[in-house]
């Protein structure tokens, strides 16, 4: 019994030294194996349909895809990144004073504004898009919005700014309240305490916020797709669509521009990890 | 009441002690804010309904300012949701073909022709089907990551955070690579399951409604896993570690330990995980476009594809209002119960 239990316990360092790390390589490798594809067939010298199935490790990496992907698409990169951006500005310039009142309200014990808002942004979140589109539509076709930037930076703020609100809402709430009520006893106005005493503090909230926001954005193609019908404004999730609608031979053009449209998550993935997680945490569990 | 009065007067007296501070400070708005008068309502007597929003809002100086900050976040939803969605509304009970025409008032009847038309069922069918499938594919195989990666090993804080790369993808981009790698002559899965021996001849993946259903189902399970595994994982750190070595200790078994441990003290991130899900599931749209774009034949129609095939595509408008809408109530449904699930967590926060 002894000796069994020993050997149990000598394979189970065994396991954790080695078996684990190893597990964990093949399940990450599996779920990566799609990106992979991706990338080495983006990288492939001959981009025809059969070469890219038949090696998964290609003789020699070129950047002609790169270069068809950039040709083709790079109006639509700059459009995506207006339009991401912009809805970054709207959606935090929305949420950042809502934020700040509402985080307030609830130290001066206004609870049913603080649920009924709350629930609200909750309930905002879970609109389906198609629902709102429709209207959209037939709204931005009046006011000429149709196939431009800023009905576009307009209806993707839908997507980001009650996640903004709530993101900074809860990063508000971890700041000290004795901050604020220090500068009220100085004197201070709400907007002054806003504006030189807590936004100055969220700085690590907003970015989590506009990160998300940007995401959001330069992620979307409902509206990308419905509110440019026919039009010659192409966001970029547009633009990978019919370029592969529309091209047959050279899968690895389509390719390289998935990995373009990748790079800016790839980006925050690198260098704002951290605020990603807070956001993921804070928009998603407080509530 | 009873129980509600001690509450206002500590409200009442705390306000009060607000007020004076700022009394000494010296501002002087605030000196002839204090009189009691001016409350308006409270243990003082004077009914608040008399008051009218001006006395409220004098009485209520500094609730009035901050609700002030609010205000573009309430016009933006006002505008970007209420009123759309109202709108939306009054367009699936007209008789609207092309989405920049208006038309007659004709009640309830595209509804009942939605209900009636077997596209819009079957469309009803696959988005069960594709809910219920992704959710629990997601969950189980995101639980399973999350729980092998809170033992902490060689590398495991690496891998944690490249398995996150798919969920950072734009859907539409993940689409692609899946509609290239599932081809149907010459796509990579294909050409690696004939040189296995495992199928004798291509299969053509998007000519039949099941196997596209197939598809785009196996696809957003690859897209939601990342964010199941995420947020299941930070549950599982929350989990405090005595919990299982004392379970341990007291002879508890591995499947013990996961069944009386960490299930329960997993549910409330789990409840929450799966109502996101839902959520975002249900909003699935980018991926039938670039996948199957529907077909073959509205076979793989999902509502919110369908509500856009019969608007933009049909030119029936006003039935792809009430599909649109019928997503929509169905949403409003899953939100009841989110909200009800995390109202615990709201609360807190």
């Amino acid at each position: 019994m002894n000796v069994r239990r020993r050997m149990g316990l000598f394979w189970h360092r065994r396991a954790r030294r080695f078996a684990l790390p190893i597990g964990g390589l093949v399940i990450t490798g599996l779920m990566l194996l799609p990106i992979y594809f991706t990338i080495e067939s983006s990288l492939a010298p001959s981009s025809s349909f059969q070469a890219l199935s038949q090696s998964l490790v290609p003789s020699h990496f070129v950047l002609s895809n790169y270069r068809l992907a950039f040709d083709e698409e790079s109006g639509s990169i700059v459009t995506s990144l207006l339009i991401a951006l912009g809805a970054v500005v709207l959606s935090v310039g929305i949420a950042l004073p809502a934020a700040y009142g509402l985080t307030k309200l609830g130290y001066l014990k206004s609870r049913a504004v603080i649920s009924v808002a709350i629930i609200v942004l909750l309930v905002t979140q879970m609109v389906p898009g198609i629902s709102l589109t429709l209207a959209f539509y037939k709204v931005f076709f009046h006011l000429h919005l149709l196939n431009s930037i800023p009905g576009l930076i307009l209806a993707d703020s839908t997507n980001g700014m009650p996640f903004a609100t709530l993101v900074l809402r809860a990063y508000m709430g971890s700041i000290p309240r004795e901050l604020s009520d220090a500068a009220y006893v100085d004197g201070a106005s709400e907007w002054r305490t806003f504006r030189s005493v807590i936004a100055p503090l969220a700085v690590p909230g907003i970015v989590t916020a506009g990160l998300f926001v940007f995401l959001f954005a330069w992620g979307d193609f409902l509206y990308a797709y419905t509110l440019t019908a026919g039009g010659n404004v192409t966001p970029l999730t547009k633009g990978i669509l019919s370029f592969f609608t529309n091209n047959t031979v050279n899968w690895g053009g389509v390719l390289a521009t998935v990995v373009l449209a990748a790079i800016p998550s790839g980006l925050i993935l690198s260098f704002g990890q951290r605020y990603v997680m807070g956001g993921l945490r804070a928009g998603a569990l407080k509530g | 009441m009873n129980r509600k009065l001690p509450r206002e007067e500590r409200t009442l007296s705390e306000r009060q002690a607000t007020w004076s501070v700022r009394a000494k400070v010296g501002a002087n708005e605030a000196l002839t804010l204090a009189r009691p008068a001016d409350y308006g309502h409270g243990t003082s007597g004077r009914p608040a309904r008399q008051a009218g929003l001006w006395h409220w809002m004098r009485s209520h100086q500094r609730q009035a300012i901050l609700l002030a900050f609010v205000v573009p976040a309430l016009t933006y939803v006002i505008l970007f949701f209420a009123y759309p969605l109202i709108y939306g509304f009054t367009m699936s009970v007209e008789k609207i073909g092309f989405i920049g025409q208006s038309g007659p008032y004709i009640g309830l009847h595209n509804y009942r022709v939605e209900i009636n038309d077997p596209v819009t069922r079957e469309a009803l069918i696959d988005t069960a089907i594709f809910l219920v499938a992704s959710l629990f594919f997601q969950f189980t195989i995101g639980l399973g990551i999350a729980s092998y990666f809170s033992r902490r090993f060689f590398l495991s804080g690496f891998l944690r955070s490249l398995i996150i790369i798919p969920w950072l993808f734009p859907p539409i981009a993940s689409g692609t690579i899946f509609a290239i790698m599932f081809a149907g002559q010459g796509g990579i899965i294909d050409e690696t399951l004939l040189s296995l021996h495992l199928i004798s001849s291509p299969i053509f993946w998007f000519d039949s409604a099941f196997k596209a259903m197939f598809v785009i189902i196996f696809v957003n399970i690859w897209i939601g896993i990342p964010f199941n595994a995420v947020l299941l994982y930070s549950g599982l750190q929350d989990i405090p570690n005595e919990l299982r070595e004392a379970s341990a200790l007291d002879g508890a078994s591995v499947w013990q330990r996961f069944r009386y441990i960490t299930v329960p003290l997993l549910r409330p991130v789990s409840l929450i995980v799966i109502m996101l899900g839902i959520i975002y599931t249900v909003k699935t749209f980018d991926l039938v476009i670039v996948l199957t774009n529907g077909g073959p034949d509205n076979g793989s129609q999902l509502m919110s594809t369908w509500a856009y095939t019969l608007a933009f595509q049909n030119f029936e408008t006003g039935q792809g209002a009430a599909v649109a809408n019928m997503l929509f109530i169905f949403c409003m449904i899953v939100a009841f119960f989110y909200i009800r699930a995390t109202r615990r967590e709201v609360a807190v926060a």
